[in-house]
């Protein structure tokens, strides 16, 4: 066994920043939609602006990192495994079976996790960026012509968005807890190693 | 930075002799839809990039916003020290002309108006041609609009039904005591309705001076009209104090800044003609045919007539907020700066039914008061309701409005609205505006289906409802001095006004708050057909995302109670 660094410092201080900002967005967003009120529609919508505009930042940064570093190869799908690993979490995982997928430095993620990430990425984060950009600049937009209707769209999108991204975050948070112990996969993406037997 | 929209900012708004009145019930075509829809979204692209750094960070301090300026500490405000020194503004003073000397016979107007005409020798021809002589708009082909027409009002109803000498005490005039009035001699006009500064000046039936006004020594001490002036009859719009309008009453007069920062002496200490500012005696002002200004542009008070607006003195961008900011293309400042009216203590009238009029008690007229005075009952007017700190109704409105005439059939749709507001969410020149809405009920004719115009003030025995208290005879009479058919059968009709609320502007700090509209139970409850966040929102996809976000909660539990109960099994299995 030897440790690896399995998320490099960059890699770990976007996800917990990510994670920050999007409960962030989730606990005001539903204040505005008016599921409770904890903050107050002012405020809720204040720090929603501001959040969001920070997690865009973010985004920008990451997007560059990957490209630069190659590490957006992690993502791409395959389907190699890909029925080993469901089995592993529909019967495998109770009787103790071994992992099916072993981590490397190069390929991390398991095809779950894979398709899982590839689908945050690309599809609930750039519907919620665009629903959100939508609904924040709607009265401009609408300036220039586009329908009325563009806001209740953009706003029925982006709820319907939040619900998706607060069950992914559910199941996420849940599936952490599937490693080898149950804080083993939490831990290495705080301090970034992990152990694992030798590459070949 | 800021590059909030400003679409419609140049728009011409049309003068009244381009406005024929097919226009005012057509919107015209919005300007900016005719731009191609292509490019302007690139342009949109590009824009939303630039805008979004500043947007986000300043939406920041949207709770925090500030009003900018000091609320204003009595005598330091600029605007008030303008005036504390406005006597010291005047090139003549009054007192040195012998043409005021006098002595004018007592109550002869008309003799102190041939006075000032000596020295002011356009001023009369000027005041010949406003509103506040006519009383209809100075408009041959619309003539019929306005209080000396055909209009019907929730109040007194009509002018026409020989009711002359008791409306026309508020008529910039001498003697309009019925239709044969002269409004070429321009004697007959009242100059000191307006100008008077001593407090002193009184007008009584057919707007004629009370004889027991000091003539000489009103038209010595003449200048430019204060508060006082306007609200003598504005204030007392529909026939006495605080009745009509809501946002105008005596209360003004004297009142503490939260009722009005802008005419309060604790707030800017302004008078009305600061904002109305008169151009040869026309004063600025929307009326029956030039609409209000609805786009804020930022131009002078009195650029141009009806133009006044708050972007003149405030800006375009007064929050410090852009999102605040942004509000303003679909909402009308007064929305928010004015959270409620009749705020100065004064109840106004909501309800007036005319059906209950004509009750006497031992053959006398009386009348019932509340608790605060306010009249319930009263023989002569009949059933009212009075109310104070009043919400207002909101509406999308262009800044035009319809009217129905007395000569107008009734439309099928109860109640009867006798004026009505002109916009829609659609219509890129309409914003939410503040309204009261006065509900009435009177006299119509229910063969002919039209509104009539009864005979209120006249002798004993004239058929005046207002001394003889007999509906029959007062609408026989009114018809009859109108010279409208009536076919001697009537009923009441319930008859709604609306009145814009603009003035009784209250300090930032008591403006509305977004939840005051962004919420369930926002203000803007009643206006439809567009999505309001924080109002609005679909119970569907909330279904479906609650039922998303507990499918998943169900899965965690299941599969991890399952992997610890596996687990534990195991382990008793190892052992």
């Amino acid at each position: 066994m030897t440790r690896v660094l399995l998320y490099k410092r960059f890699e770990r201080f976007w996800h917990w920043t990510q994670m920050l900002l999007i409960v962030g967005l989730l606990i005001t967003g539903f204040d505005v939609h008016g599921s409770y009120h904890i903050l107050g529609y002012a405020q809720a919508v204040d720090f929603h602006d501001a959040f969001a505009l920070a997690l865009m930042v973010l985004i920008v940064f990451a997007i560059f990192w990957h490209f630069t570093t190659g590490e957006w190869k992690q993502y791409i799908p395959t389907r190699k495994f890909l029925k080993e690993m469901a089995e592993f979490y529909l019967t495998g995982i109770f009787r103790g079976a071994p992992h099916p997928v072993r981590k490397s430095r190069t390929a991390k993620l398991n095809p779950l996790q894979r398709l899982a990430y590839l689908g945050f990425k690309l599809l609930i984060i750039p519907v919620q960026v665009t629903s959100g950009l939508i609904y924040f600049f709607y009265p401009n937009l609408n300036a220039h012509g586009w329908p009325t209707w563009t806001l209740k769209v953009a706003a029925e999108v982006h709820v319907l968005g939040a619900f998706l991204l607060l069950a992914f975050l559910i199941g996420h948070v849940y599936l952490t807890t599937t490693g080898t112990t149950p804080l083993t996969n939490l831990k290495a993406m705080i301090f970034g190693w992990e152990l694992m037997e030798e590459e070949e | 930075m800021l590059q909030t929209e400003r679409n419609g900012a140049t728009t011409q708004r049309p003068s009244p002799s381009e406005h024929p009145p097919e226009a005012v019930r057509d919107p015209g075509p919005s300007p900016h839809r005719t731009e191609g829809g292509a490019s302007r979204l690139l342009a949109t692209g590009t824009r939303l990039l630039i805008l979004i750094g500043s947007a986000a960070i300043l939406s920041f301090n949207a709770g925090a916003a500030a009003p900018q300026g000091s609320t204003g500490t009595p005598g330091e405000h600029p605007y008030l020290e303008a005036h504390i020194k406005a006597a010291q503004r005047y090139t003549a003073d009054h007192t040195q002309f012998q043409a005021l000397k006098g002595p004018f016979p007592d109550g002869d107007g008309p003799a102190v108006t041939k006075a000032c005409l000596t020295c002011h020798n356009q001023a009369g021809q000027q005041v010949m041609g406003t509103k506040h002589w006519l009383w209809r708009v100075p408009d041959k082909k619309y003539e019929e609009y306005g209080k000396g027409g055909w209009l019907i009002n929730n109040f007194c109803i009509s002018i026409r039904g020989g009711n002359y000498p008791a409306c026309t005490k508020c008529h910039a005039g001498y003697g309009w005591k019925d239709s044969s009035f002269d409004f070429t001699k321009t004697e007959n006009e009242d100059c000191l309705v307006c100008h008077d500064t001593t407090g002193d000046y009184m007008k009584d039936e057919a707007g004629l001076a009370n004889p027991a006004v000091p003539l000489a020594d009103v038209a010595q001490h003449v200048g430019r009209p204060g508060i006082a002036n306007c609200g003598g009859c504005h204030f007392a719009g529909g026939g006495a104090d605080a009745t009509k309008h809501g946002d105008l009453d005596e209360s003004l007069l004297n009142c503490k800044i939260d009722e009005d920062v802008h005419l309060s002496k604790q707030g800017a200490g302004m008078d009305c003609v600061d904002c109305h500012t008169t151009e040869g005696h026309h004063i600025a002002g929307p009326d029956y045919l030039l609409p209000a200004n609805m786009q804020e542009t930022p131009e002078y008070p009195g650029q141009k007539l009806g133009h006044m607006s708050c972007a003149s003195c405030h800006g375009e961008a007064p929050h410090n907020s852009f999102v605040l900011n942004r509000h303003y293309r679909k909402v009308a400042c007064q929305t928010c700066h004015i959270p409620e009216f009749a705020r100065g203590g004064l109840a106004t009238n909501m309800w007036w039914d005319w059906s209950t009029a004509g009750k006497t008690k031992d053959g006398r007229a009386y009348e019932v008061r509340d608790k605060d005075g306010d009249v319930t009952y009263a023989t002569i007017h009949g059933s009212m309701v009075w109310k104070k700190n009043v919400v207002p109704t909101y509406r999308f409105w262009d800044g035009r409005m319809s009217f129905m005439l007395a000569t107008d059939k009734l439309p099928a749709e109860r109640p009867v609205w006798l004026n009505q507001t002109i916009g829609s969410y659609n219509d890129p020149n309409s914003k939410i505006w503040p309204f009261k809405v006065h509900e009435g009920n009177q006299p119509y004719d229910t063969q002919l289906d039209k509104l009539v115009v009864p005979h209120l003030y006249g002798d004993k025995g004239s058929g005046a409802l207002w001394v003889d208290h007999d509906w029959p005879s007062a609408i026989k009479t009114g018809m009859e001095i109108a010279g409208l058919p009536y076919s001697g059968h009537y009923g009441f009709v319930r008859t709604n006004m609306i009145w814009p609320i603009t003035h009784m502007v209250a300090p930032a700090k008591e403006a509305l708050t977004c939840v005051n509209c962004h919420s369930e139970k926002s203000r803007l409850a009643g206006l439809k057909g567009f999505y309001l966040p924080g109002r609005d929102r679909s119970r569907g996809i909330d279904f479906l995302g609650w039922a998303a976000v507990l499918i998943t909660c169900v899965a965690v539990v299941a599969h991890g109670s399952g992997r610890i109960f596996f687990k534990a099994r195991k382990k008793r299995g190892s052992k």
